[in-house]
């Protein structure tokens, strides 16, 4: 069969790595450190679990298709929706 | 029980393979939903938090922070022993199969008694909207609103830890009753695509709820 088999010391090498970023958040966020560094490490620990521990990166072409279709609907979502709340009173309207 | 390589490639697929990638896509199909489900909230919270930053800030200094943290770390562990269960599962080692699946179970329930330990802390405060939120500050409707969200949102995440734990334990005893070897093994690797992704939806509602004003504490 064509699959691939992670082998056990990537799975620890990323783990070590998850505890590591999750470690580092949590002092980022006791000694106030910034929006733009946390979410930084935030993502990188997301795509951690997504391409090593749910094979995301190994698998097939079709499998990173979805993933990037599913980022991209999200990406549409929130990305219209704050296009909408983050510019509200930019320009002045008679009568606001 | 039928013989696993009899149950191997159902009548639609032309081989194991193909049937293995169909499976595999299904799911990471079912978790774009899931996405979906979890990103309107995520977007909600968003805008109400750039509405009203300071009052969030607020009430996210009234989290249990060390145990959101530690649970943060458990559910990295759990899914570390799923990691290994699939591994297992790939070499055909049943017994060891059984064991992480065991594993991944265990520390599924200790981030669900620290979760509900954390909300048991939450309603002695009087901070359970609907129940019996109190707070006096001038900002206290949106504090309120900040916990609706957490009740909300964690809460969805916890129903899906149950489930997730539901489909280990079907897991584990068809591990059991022999129904996964070398070759087939393709639920095990699709629960595991599931309780990842449980996983990293955690790592954002840690981030979102419980480090904004942890400094504030």
């Amino acid at each position: 069969m064509s699959q691939v088999t992670v082998s056990v010391r990537t799975y620890a090498f990323t783990w070590a790595t998850l505890l590591a970023l999750t470690l580092l958040t949590s002092v980022m966020g006791l000694l106030d450190l910034g929006t733009f560094n946390m979410v930084a490490a935030v993502l990188i620990k997301a795509s951690l679990i997504a391409a090593i521990f749910m094979h995301a990166f190994f698998g097939a072409k079709l499998v990173r298709i979805v993933v990037a279709s599913g980022v991209m609907w999200f990406l549409i979502l929130i990305g219209l929706t704050l296009a909408d709340y983050l510019t509200r009173g930019l320009l002045p309207f008679p009568g606001k | 029980m039928a013989d696993p390589l009899e149950l191997a490639v159902r009548e639609q697929f032309h081989d194991p393979a193909q049937q293995r990638e169909t499976s595999t896509v299904a799911m990471w199909v079912f978790l774009i939903t899931e996405v979906m489900l979890f990103g309107v909230l995520f977007t909600t919270f968003t805008v109400y938090r750039i509405g009203h930053p300071a009052a969030f800030d607020q009430g996210s200094a009234q989290m249990e922070f060390w145990m959101g943290a530690v649970n943060t770390a458990v559910l990295i562990c759990s899914s570390f022993a799923m990691a290994l269960a699939v591994n297992s599962a790939e070499r055909g080692k049943r017994l060891r199969l059984a064991v992480y699946l065991l594993l991944t179970i265990g520390i599924g329930l200790v981030f669900l008694g620290i979760k509900f330990t954390e909300y048991y802390l939450h309603y002695q405060d009087h901070k359970v909207p609907g129940l019996n939120f109190q707070d006096s500050t001038p900002d206290a409707r949106f504090i309120e609103m900040f916990f609706v969200f957490y009740f909300i949102m964690t809460g969805l995440h916890a129903i899906h830890m149950l489930v997730g734990i539901g489909l280990l334990s079907a897991l584990l005893l068809r591990t059991y009753l022999g129904s996964f070897n070398g070759e087939y093994h393709t639920p095990v690797e699709l629960t595991g695509l599931y309780w990842h992704f449980v996983d990293m939806v955690w790592v954002f509602l840690f981030a979102i709820f419980y480090i904004p004003g942890a400094h504030m504490r």
